[in-house]
Order: structure tokens, then sequence, then C-alpha cells
């Protein structure tokens, strides 16, 4: 399979391909980053997990569409840089905590920075969203995919049914996130 | 407040379908009204959520996986014996948790709560098989591969096909989520009534989900019963939850 088979490959697919990706190129890259930059081996696997899900994100964005190496140089190019910024954070916050860097990974992309609240807010009124609504705006916002592909995966009639409801369910986000943000200024306010 | 319109203006922009003269009217809207700049915001802030959500739920995944290479690099000998022990750890904890929350957290609506307990189940029962191109995949192997890839609708009409000429305990745990993940909860109730009666393993899984079915129909009264009998089991964390019970009592 050629590098840009293998994008292709994960940029149509799902966790099983995010699996198989971290299970082709774990043994060497956690060898490599213990061996080259002294990590434990709890932190060299958190750094391949991000690692991992940097290179899986950039493909689903259409960031990274063809590879001038291969993705064994590309994982570890990301991974050295990683090491390097940990490096670098540890001193005010140490050991790495994967859903901080996460968190400031997306902030990194948007020219808008909300607060850690807010963001909190956003995530309380996904979890209130409940299913299938939640499904499908993650397929469509982080999955990146297409309305065709998400009417084939969770059984719509067409696509035009599949955006309706796209469409419902971020209205009823918005309500619920609304909610948040009030019941937070409330609680503020007593404080 | 916003109306409609301006909602639609901004969706249709995170979603690039605006058209030249609807580009226009964005930028102009954006640098000169601050109501229709907070809704910008206030959409990137519930995409960052959505992302942040997707990005976690994916670094769980990994972290499942990782943990499949310290069970088999450290014991190789019952180390699916470990796995279902600690899964019923899990579920336990899980229930107690539950249990807890009903009796002393605060009144969240039955969705509320669902949505926060309910993920669904991990395919340990047949790992795919990632290096066989030559042949072509069994139907088994299809319907844990749709699992896997959360084409839900797809491997719930394989594992029912299956399953008719089939028995395996496995298969219909998985049936089960999927119909749950479809929001088909009287199937999943139906898929984990008949685990629960007619197989011998998978008690523990099928309580718990069953459990996750009453409480998605609003029927508290069984959720409650199940969940104090995945508390009494004599799994890990028994004693806690036979001390937790007694105080909910």
């Amino acid at each position: 399979m050629t590098q840009d088979e293998i994008i292709e490959k994960i940029r149509n697919g799902g966790q099983a391909e995010l699996g198989l990706v971290y299970e082709t190129y774990r043994e060497e890259f956690l060898h490599w980053v213990v061996k080259e930059f002294n990590c434990s081996t709890d932190d060299s696997q958190d750094i391949y997990q991000l690692t991992i899900l940097v290179f899986y994100d950039n493909i689903k964005r259409g960031k990274l569409e063809h590879l001038v190496s291969s993705v064994k140089t590309y994982l570890f190019g990301v991974g050295k840089n990683l090491v390097m910024e940990s490096r670098r954070k540890a001193k005010r916050n140490t050991p790495l905590d994967q859903e901080r860097w996460l968190n400031e990974y997306l902030m990194e992309e948007s020219d808008y920075a909300p607060t850690e609240q807010m963001i909190g807010n956003a995530r309380k009124a996904l979890t209130r969203l409940g299913e299938p609504c939640r499904q499908l705006i993650e397929l469509f916002y982080y999955g990146k995919k297409s309305m065709e592909e998400i009417t084939q995966e969770l059984n719509y009639k067409n696509a035009e049914t599949a955006k309706n409801q796209k469409c419902k369910c971020m209205k009823r986000l918005r309500k619920l996130f609304e909610e948040e943000q009030s019941r937070t200024l409330i609680e503020t306010s007593y404080e | 407040m916003n109306n409609e319109y301006d909602i639609a203006l901004v969706e249709k922009y995170f979603d690039n379908e605006l058209t030249e003269a609807e580009t226009a009217e964005f930028r102009e809207r954006l640098s000169s009204d601050e109501s229709f700049k907070l809704l910008v915001d206030q959409e990137k802030v519930l995409i960052q959520g959505i992302r942040l959500e997707g990005l976690s739920k994916d670094l769980r995944f990994l972290k499942s996986v990782e943990s499949k290479y310290s069970g088999t690099e450290t014991i190789q000998i019952g180390s699916y014996r470990k796995m279902w022990y600690y899964a019923a750890a899990a579920i336990a904890t899980l229930a107690v948790a539950a249990v807890g929350y009903f009796a002393f957290g605060p009144k969240d609506s039955t969705d509320e709560l669902f949505a926060q307990y309910y993920e669904p189940y991990v395919n340990a029962f047949e790992p795919i098989d990632r290096g066989g191109v030559n042949t072509p995949p069994t139907a088994r192997a299809e319907a844990f591969q749709a699992y896997e890839g959360k084409d839900y609708a797809r491997a719930a009409t394989l594992f029912g096909e299956l399953l008719k000429t089939e028995k395996d305990p496995g298969m219909l745990l998985l049936l089960g989520n999927s119909n749950l993940m479809l929001g088909r909860i009287a199937e999943a109730k139906q898929n984990f009534t008949t685990l629960l009666n007619d197989y011998d393993e998978l008690d523990i899984q099928a309580k718990w989900f069953l459990s996750l079915c009453y409480l998605k129909d609003g029927d508290l009264e069984n959720a409650r019963k199940m969940l104090k009998e995945l508390g009494e089991m004599e799994v890990s964390y028994a004693d806690k939850a036979k001390e937790l019970l007694k105080r909910v009592d």
C-alpha cells in the first residue's frame, strides 16, 4: 500500500483504521522515544497516542493529503515536537496532561479562545443532547464525514434528511448550551 | 436574540456552504453587528466542544488498544479471564456509581443519565484480522468489522442474520449495543433479556445494559432493581456496593 493509499484509507475509515495505524507503528515509535528522549514507558505511550491523534485529525480535516516522506517519518516528526513541547511545559505542568493538551491543540486552530468553562459547558450540552444527535454531529464536525456517508452510516432515508436532522440537532445543542451558560452565570452570582 | 436567518447564515459559514453574496454579507455583519459576532463565537465554542469530545473518545479508544498490549506482554495465559475480571469490575463500579447517583446526586433526566453512563461495549470477542487481505471476509468478520467501524445499522443487520443460525452470546451482546446506538431501545431490551435468560455467559454485561435500557425508557423502578442486583454480585467492589446499598435502603 502506498503512503497516499494509507491516507485515503484513514480518511474514509473510522476507529478500526485508527487502531490499525496505532498498532503498525507502535513498537518502533515507543522504542525510539524511550531511547532518544529517555522517556518513561507511560510517557512514551501518552506521546504516541497524541501523535496518532494529530496525524488522524490532520487527515480528516484535509490538512494532510499527500506525504512527501513516509508515514513513519511524519509520525516521528510530530512525536519529536510533542516531546519538546511537553518538556517546555513540564516546568509548570507535570506530567503530560493529555486532555489539557488536546484542548490547547484545538485552541491553536481558532482565532477565538473560549474559557475552559465555556468548553466545559459545550461538552455538558453535548452529553445532554444524547444519541443519535450526538453521533451525527460528531461524525460531521469531527469525523468530517459527508452527508452521504452519514446517511449510510446512520441509516437515514437520504442526505437531505440527514442534513435536516443535523440542523435540528445543532439547534437543540445551542439551546442546551445557553441553558448551561445561564446555570453557570447563576451559580457564579451566588458565590 | 438572533433570528433563524442569522443562525442559518452562521451554520452555512461553518459548513462551507455560503454563496459569494452570502460571504460578503457574513463578513459585513461580523464586523458591524455585535450580536451576530456573539452568535459566530458561540458556534466556534460548540464545534470546538464537539471536536474535543471526538478526540477524547478516540484517545480512550487508543488507550484500550494499548491495554491489550500490556495484557499480552505480561500475561499470556489467562489474559482473557483477566479481561473479563476487569470488565466485571468496571461494570460493578459503574453500577455502584449509578446507584449512588440515583440516591444522592442531583436529579437529572433519565436521558442525561443514560448519555453519561452509556458507552458501546468494546468488541472483545473477535479481533479484526487486519492482515488477511487475500481471503474474502466471512459474514461474521464483516459483522464485527462493521461494529468496530461504528456502522451500527449494518452490524445490527449482520448480527441479526447470523444469530438466526448460530447461538453466540458475544454477537448478541453487540447486537444489543448496536440497537442501543441506533435508538432501538425495545429491540435492545429484548436482546439483553434473551442474553440473560437463554445463555450462561455475559450475565453481568447483559444486566448492566438492560438497566440502561430501563433508564432510557424512564422505567426507574426496574433500573434501580437491576443496578442493585449488580451491586450485590460477588465481583470486585462488592463490599462497597453492599455498604452503599444499606445506606440507600
